[in-house]
């Protein structure tokens, strides 16, 4: 397996309860994965964990088989060579989108790095925007722009937070296509975190549920509709 | 084996610097603590026995009267100007915050030259009316003289932080009040006073910690407080032990003070709030209550800000000549150059310390915030013969070094500027490092993770992204400091190099010697560039927060 995620547990000094319990997945080359749960779930903090801007308090992560975490190694965010595209984006206001997208790479001369980049303004259909500010891009567009600058540097793995929560209704279902689309071409491994089942059901191969930091039931997208999950959704109760 | 995962994280540049600015920043108070406990010499006891309950009460009085009076005037020109719309409100929402432009020690001469016997008033009423009025009642040179002064030029703190409050926090709830019919009165004592409770104990306590801090006025106006007291002992007496007495005994009342505001508070704090709630729609006055409103607020600026300010125009205008010189152009040049090192300075390890502070969590970044915070409360004089030992203790030091490479013992650090500026920092790193922790708070924690997902360090992220996104903080930051180490007078005095003078100093200098016309140049210089300097730094900040 390319992801290997063992009995990880997160736990607040102060709290008694863990906010991931025992949590184990793993993920092959190339697929996508949605993990859907409710606010609260612990969906945030397992990307945070994945990513390295937390630790564990115990379990381990390894990525192509190499352990990113465990009892004796903490790999820091930085060296993980993890992307992750934040719910707001957080696109660097003071940089053009080109400045953006060519933050994270390294040990590339400089036509290298302009080479990616044009590949990546090209993949997300946004070559012409190159010299705007984040806020001269729509929300749709600022989303592509942190999609591209998030693949520039090729990480091995690519989270999303709650991707498409900042985008109008008919937006979300353009991107979502588009983004599936750019992920397989790409073949980049990638794990969503969000509460839409609609999310989840358009962008994952696997969808793996989330209950207060446990790993519910793992289904394919299409055994959503009839699972008991959204039974317990569309009566009101809480999974 | 986790625990030293955990140590290998935490253990970076940045525990390191903040730490190594804490240990500054904590080094007076702990000399002061250590010479608190010592033995005590006879003078103590003398200071003890005959002079500290006079020195308290005068203390106290002068907060306790100073906060009631500026909780009056600060929280009722705050709902006035927020609540209501009435003839130049836009004007004197703004020139109400001036007054924070003049040092009450300015304020207090100002004061005294207009109202003493040949003042604009006196000789007025005398050439022009042949009224001759017994002196006592033009004496302010008193505690209720004392009172008047910190109250003119200091509610300006309680005026900003309530109507800040007010502007943001209560929209709904004080139009829910006049929905439900309270009337004008009603509402500002059953709804708004209560709701602004957090805003006025914060308040109150910067306006007490001011006149803790203040020897200008007090020793203008021949007021004993712990600040003279300590002026007196060390400068006068050569006792740096009774000194350090009664700076221990200010720290137990300053300690008592801030233990008082966090009681009273409880849980709430209030806040310069950025969010963007719907700000209150202010009610149009009408006939008389408009034209009290405009008068009410207009007779506080008067005396807050345009008689002094005349005044000091006037006797510039007198005395021009023979001040402004090349000696006058030194001082300016002086004050700003410590001012500027010294802001430069503060924000450098302000920026360092908060940022440490927002990436690593945990019971240490903690306590680093709450230290570097109550610097503030540490007042001038206490700070000054803290650094005042230290680096004597260097200088001893360094001399003993010399002479046993039998070189000539140079005095290096008791004579320079270094030892101004330490002071600086440590008195003043809190109105920094506040302006700057806002700012990060403002843009969040995302982009710094986003940076350090990307592959890029935390010291280059920190040049790259938060630095360029901290802009405004941190120039608001910088004025914030330079003004208020531009007015700056106790430290200032205890510490200047000789033959080194500041705006500030000089000022005082004249007025203490009876040359309170000759004070007025160098007055106005530091009124007018704080005033330009608050008035846009207010305007900035009200209009970052969608105001």
């Amino acid at each position: 397996m390319f992801v290997q995620i063992k009995n990880l547990k997160y736990q607040y000094s102060k709290s008694a309860k863990a906010v991931i319990d025992n949590f184990s997945l793993s993920i092959k080359k190339g697929e996508i994965v949605s993990i859907l749960g409710e606010s609260g779930s612990g969906k945030s903090t397992l990307l945070r964990l994945l990513v390295g801007l937390e630790m564990p308090s115990s379990g381990s992560i390894s990525i192509n088989e190499n352990i990113i975490v465990d009892r004796h190694h903490f790999v820091q965010p930085e060296k993980r060579g993890i992307g992750i595209v934040f719910q707001d984006y957080a696109l660097f206001p003071h940089m053009t989108v080109t400045k953006n997208i060519k933050y994270g790479l390294k040990k590339m001369s400089k036509m290298e790095k302009q080479k990616r980049v044009d590949e990546m303004l090209s993949l997300i259909s946004l070559t012409e925007y190159q010299n705007r500010y984040p806020y001269e891009l729509s929300g749709g567009q600022q989303q592509r722009v942190a999609l591209a600058r998030a693949l520039a540097p090729a990480p091995s793995l690519l989270l999303f937070d709650e991707p498409f929560s900042n985008l109008d209704a008919h937006l979300q279902i353009k991107i979502r296509s588009e983004l599936r689309e750019i992920l397989k071409h790409t073949n980049t491994t990638s794990i969503f975190v969000t509460h839409d089942q609609t999310d989840a059901v358009a962008l994952a191969d696997r969808i793996i549920l989330l209950e207060n930091g446990i790993v519910g039931n793992e289904l394919l997208p299409s055994e959503l509709e009839s699972s008991n999950y959204m039974l317990k959704y569309r009566t009101g109760l809480r999974i | 084996m986790r625990l030293i995962q955990q140590a290998k994280q935490k253990l970076n540049i940045w525990v390191l610097l903040s730490s190594v600015f804490i240990l500054i920043i904590l080094l007076p108070t702990m000399l002061v603590a250590k010479h608190f406990f010592a033995e005590p010499n006879e003078n103590w006891l003398h200071i003890k026995e005959y002079l500290l309950l006079d020195i308290l009460s005068n203390t106290l009085v002068l907060i306790i009267l100073t906060g009631v009076l500026t909780t009056i005037i600060g929280v009722s020109l705050a709902w006035v100007v927020t609540a209501y719309q009435f003839p130049l409100r836009n004007f004197l929402k703004w020139a109400l915050i001036l007054p924070l432009a003049i040092p009450p020690f300015i304020g207090a001469y100002t004061y005294q030259g207009i109202l003493d016997y040949t003042g604009i008033i006196q000789s007025t009423l005398r050439n022009a009316f042949d009224i001759h009025v017994d002196q006592k009642y033009f004496d302010i040179m008193n505690i209720g003289g004392a009172v008047f002064i910190f109250t003119m030029f200091l509610f300006p703190y309680m005026y900003v932080i309530t109507r800040s409050f007010l502007a943001n926090q209560s929209a709904s709830i004080i139009e829910n009040a006049r929905i439900l019919g309270g009337g004008s009165v009603g509402t500002f004592f059953r709804i708004v006073l209560p709701i602004s409770r957090t805003a006025i104990i914060g308040g109150v306590s910067i306006i007490a910690l001011e006149v803790i801090n203040d020897y200008g006025v007090v020793k203008y106006f021949g007021i004993q407080t712990f600040i003279t007291a300590i002026f007196q002992t060390w400068s006068g007496m050569s006792d740096l032990e009774s000194a350090f007495k009664l700076a221990g005994t200010l720290m137990v009342v300053v300690i008592l003070l801030l233990l008082f505001e966090k009681f009273a508070r409880g849980r709430k704090r209030y806040s310069y709030s950025s969010t963007k709630i719907k700000p209150i729609t202010p009610k149009r006055l009408t006939g008389y209550k408009a034209t009290m409103a405009t008068t009410y607020c207009l007779a506080v600026f008067s005396f807050a800000f345009m008689i002094p300010f005349i005044q000091l125009v006037l006797w510039t205008f007198m005395t021009y000549e023979k001040i402004v010189t090349v000696e006058f152009f030194a001082l300016i040049k002086n004050s700003f150059f410590v001012a500027a090192i010294s802001s430069i300075l503060i924000v450098i390890v302000a920026v360092i310390i908060s940022n440490y502070t927002r990436i690593y969590q945990g019971i240490y970044t903690k306590v680093i915030a709450k230290i570097t915070v109550l610097g503030y409360s540490i007042p001038g004089a206490v700070i000054a013969i803290s650094v005042i030992t230290i680096f004597v203790g260097l200088d001893k030091y360094l001399m003993s070094i010399f002479s046993y490479f039998q070189m000539d013992p140079i005095i290096v650090f008791r004579t320079s500027i270094v030892m101004l500026i330490t002071a600086y920092v440590i008195r003043f790193l809190t109105v920094g490092y506040n302006s700057i922790e806002a700012g990060f708070e403002k843009i969040g924690n995302s982009f710094t993770e986003a940076s350090r997902s990307l592959g890029v360090s935390t010291v280059k992220t920190f040049f790259k992204v938060d630095i360029p996104m901290l802009k405004g903080a941190i120039f608001g930051g910088f004025i914030l400091v330079f003004i208020d180490i531009l007015k700056e007078l106790p430290l200032t005095m205890l510490l200047q190099p000789f033959n080194f003078f500041t705006l500030a100093t000089k000022a005082f200098r004249y007025a203490n010697d009876e040359m309170v016309n000759e004070a007025a140049s160098a007055s106005l210089i530091i009124i007018l560039i704080s005033g330009i300097c608050i008035f846009f730094f207010h305007k900035i900040s009200e209009k970052g927060s969608g105001q």
